[in-house]
């Protein structure tokens, strides 16, 4: 009842968050609007990323009273993962927030080309599209600290223990959500395949059929894969879990992008998921400096909606790296343009100029918990590796050191991918000359 | 050639030379049959004493598994907390009579439809207020649910039985045999199918519309409970599963919206055949996801030929 009395509590000061936004925003105060989804069919995945991007704030409000000087106000505009909701809700956030986080590979193309115009940054970690990085083309879109391509190579490099030659011969499933976020991977794996000799194979997994994959899964018993790679979102990656273990496929040849790596999904088949593998560029570090003020100062103080057993999952603590991205990116823009009350386009300076090395992540409490990066006018992503976590019955544990992405076969796609955009879209800006 | 040697040779060559993986693509489209047809049955029973395309069934799904953890989160037990969610699912039914279904009496259909639509965008919001959107587990092991296998080794393959699939496909078959038995030889059941035949001459021979409503939509919420529990035991439970409800329009379509056999039946072969479908001719022609569109065409084809679904009454109406 406590907790039930507390997310109403929690969900009415959303809403009454929304109304006094407008009055914050007149005291040097920031807007940052997160395009959430606790509803729907991904709610599993995108509430304890939420839950995480939220404290951070509240935290920093707590603490510092804000980023430097400037209250933060956090929003959500929830879209459950819609379309045409996340677009909408860019529509209605535009003028209020100074970036935009639509959390969803469809919502990021389909605002995508609206932000040259409104110069609203859309800051996408870790999702969207691939060609983002290319910042030349891209003034406004980031998608930082590493794209899913990315993480293919990365998770290639792994599974081929550092040898791209092993590869050769076998056979290799992507059982992927039939969603553009689900078929973002395939340009690169694709190419790889021809490069490197191995039969790539793509399942995809409907919306109605996320919950019911024994199809997709006897296909997978039929092909006899040496690896399935995971790009699963939401209810999917249980799904898929459930159906893995239930055929018993070789947990330790089944290997996930960073969101079908979340606790809550691996905890409904527990012990059965041993060996189960995901690429992360976040770790959590329940520890930290950061955390531990967390801790103390929103979920114990009872600001957080987070469950409280869900404090060390992968998840909760990614969705606190998260706005420490945009924040950074604040401070930056704060430091270069000596202003409290940093606008839309000033982010977007800050976001490019992103420095995280290990001195400043040290600083800022949050060693180990994001491999350092930077990102540059040219370069949005940062590129910043990533580490192979494996699920050991009870929770995931680090098993890689820090691994890094081939940009010699990533480059020239991502290169092809933003000129094709830039000319499907023409007149398109494009900053040749990064200036 | 290649084409049509695809079509009709390769499949069925494919199925011969591997016996053991066509009976495992039985069973599994078996299991996800009797799925349908328990999910289709929440609507059939509805409209038949109602009329009323219940647009909720598919959240009561979501609504009445995440009750029942919540109660085992609460530190109920199991095999209690199951009378307490039907109790809850009880409380919910006479809510839905009273609040939205009684002030809409004589409401053309459409009417009650939207309603229902409004029913669904209330749990949807209750529930995610209450049991937050996270991915919980289904309590099945507490509930005495077998979670092994059973392996056989037919034609020197293997063919993997879950013992859950087997607990679902075994309690479909109890909760609908009951469920017929208490249609056809029960009074209460007699008067839901007298109110379906005809809502005023049952009124006029004093059956009482508001009691069998709440009886209905009850029965609805113990399906809906079952339901959750077996495909909750398969993938864990959220709000996702509300769209396999979907997954029983076609079977309505097939089977006729108000023939519990026709749920069944309908049910059972498009989870069959939408199967088959895939693994031979969806997968190796047509790239997968087949499931998604084919128990649709396969019920719009029924349609051309039997408008009222292979069981439906026949509506004939003089003008």
């Amino acid at each position: 009842m406590t907790r039930l009395i507390s997310r109403m509590l929690l969900a009415g000061s959303l809403f009454g968050g929304l109304t006094l936004a407008g009055q914050a925003l007149a005291e040097d105060a920031i807007n940052v609007t997160n395009l959430s989804y606790r509803t729907g069919p991904f709610a599993a995945t995108g509430t304890p990323l939420m839950n995480g991007q939220r404290d951070y704030i509240t935290m920093l409000n707590e603490r510092d009273g804000g980023v430097g000087g400037a209250k933060l106000v956090y929003d959500e505009c929830e879209t459950g993962y819609n379309t045409e909701k996340g677009a909408e809700c860019y529509e209605k956030t535009k003028t209020t927030s100074i970036v935009t986080q639509p959390w969803s590979t469809g919502i990021t193309l389909q605002v995508l080309p609206k932000t040259n115009v409104d110069k609203v940054p859309i800051l996408a970690p870790g999702y969207g599209f691939s060609p983002m990085a290319d910042g030349k083309v891209f003034q406004w879109a980031f998608n930082p600290p590493a794209s899913y391509w990315d993480g293919a190579s990365m998770i290639l490099k792994n599974i081929s223990e550092g040898n791209l030659e092993n590869l050769k011969g076998k056979k290799i499933v992507l059982l992927h959500l039939d969603a553009p976020y689900g078929k973002e991977p395939i340009p690169l794996l694709n190419a790889y395949a021809e490069k490197y000799g191995f039969t790539l194979l793509p399942i995809p997994v409907g919306l109605k059929e996320m919950q019911n994959q024994s199809a997709q899964w006897l296909q997978i018993r039929r092909e006899r894969p040496d690896f399935v790679l995971m790009w699963g979102w939401g209810a999917m990656n249980a799904g898929a879990l459930a159906e893995a273990a239930k055929t018993k496929f070789p947990m330790d040849k089944f290997v996930g992008i960073w969101w079908s790596g979340s606790d809550a999904d691996l905890k409904t088949i527990g012990e059965a998921g041993k060996g189960y593998r995901s690429i992360s560029w976040s770790f959590p570090v329940s520890d930290s400096k950061v955390m531990k003020d967390i801790k103390q100062l929103v979920v114990e103080a009872g600001h957080s909606m987070l469950p409280r057993e869900e404090f060390d999952y992968v998840f909760y603590q990614r969705g606190v790296v998260i706005s420490m991205f945009v924040v950074e990116g604040i401070k930056e823009a704060q430091a270069h343009f000596k202003t409290k009350a940093v606008n839309a386009e000033q982010l977007r300076w800050g976001l490019e100029n992103l420095k995280l090395d290990e001195k400043r992540l040290k600083e800022i409490g949050m060693e180990g918990m994001v491999p350092p990066f930077s990102t540059s006018c040219g370069n949005h992503s940062g590129h910043s590796g990533a580490w192979m976590l494996q699920w050991d019955g009870a929770k995931f544990v680090k098993v890689s050191e820090r691994l890094e992405a081939d940009q010699g076969m990533i480059e020239p796609l991502v290169l092809e991918g933003a000129k094709k955009y830039a000319e499907s879209n023409a007149p398109w800006p494009v900053n040749e000359e990064c200036k | 050639m290649d084409l049509l040697n695809a079509i009709f040779v390769k499949p069925f060559a494919d199925m011969v030379a591997a016996p053991d993986f066509l009976l495992q693509v039985l069973w599994e489209g078996l299991v996800a049959g009797v799925l349908y047809a328990l999910i289709a049955l929440g609507f059939v029973l509805i409209y038949k004493s109602s009329r009323i395309f219940n647009f909720a069934q598919g959240i009561m799904v979501v609504f009445a598994a995440l009750t029942l953890i919540g109660f085992h989160e609460h530190g109920v037990p199991a095999l209690l907390a199951v009378p307490l969610t039907l109790a809850v699912m009880f409380i919910l039914a006479v809510a839905i009579e009273r609040v939205v279904l009684r002030p809409l009496v004589n409401q053309p259909d459409i009417i009650l439809f939207m309603a229902t639509i409004g029913i669904t965008l209330f749990l949807i919001g209750f529930g995610e207020i209450i049991f937050g959107g996270e991915n919980k587990v289904m309590i099945t092991e507490e509930l005495l649910i077998p979670t092994g296998s059973y392996t056989f080794e037919p034609f020197g393959g293997f063919v993997s039985i879950e013992q859950k699939d087997l607990t679902a496909v075994v309690g479909a078959v109890v909760l609908v045999v009951v469920l017929l038995v208490f249609l056809n030889r029960s009074k209460m059941g007699r008067a839901i199918r007298a109110l379906g035949d005809d809502h005023q001459a049952a009124l006029s021979v004093g059956i009482s519309l508001s009691t069998i409503w709440v009886l209905v939509w009850f029965i609805a919420g113990v399906i809906a409970l079952a339901t959750g529990i077996v495909w909750g035991a398969r993938a864990g439970v959220s709000f996702a599963l509300e769209v396999i409800a979907y997954k029983a329009l076609p079977v309505l379509m097939l089977g006729g919206l108000e023939s519990v056999s026709g749920a069944i039946i309908g049910g059972i072969a498009i989870g069959v055949l939408e199967k088959l479908f895939e693994i031979y001719w969806g997968q190796p022609l047509l790239g997968g996801n087949t499931e998604t569109w084919f128990a649709f065409v396969l019920a719009l084809i029924v349609l051309l030929f039997r408008p009222q679904g292979l069981f439906g009454e026949r509506i004939i109406e003089r003008v």
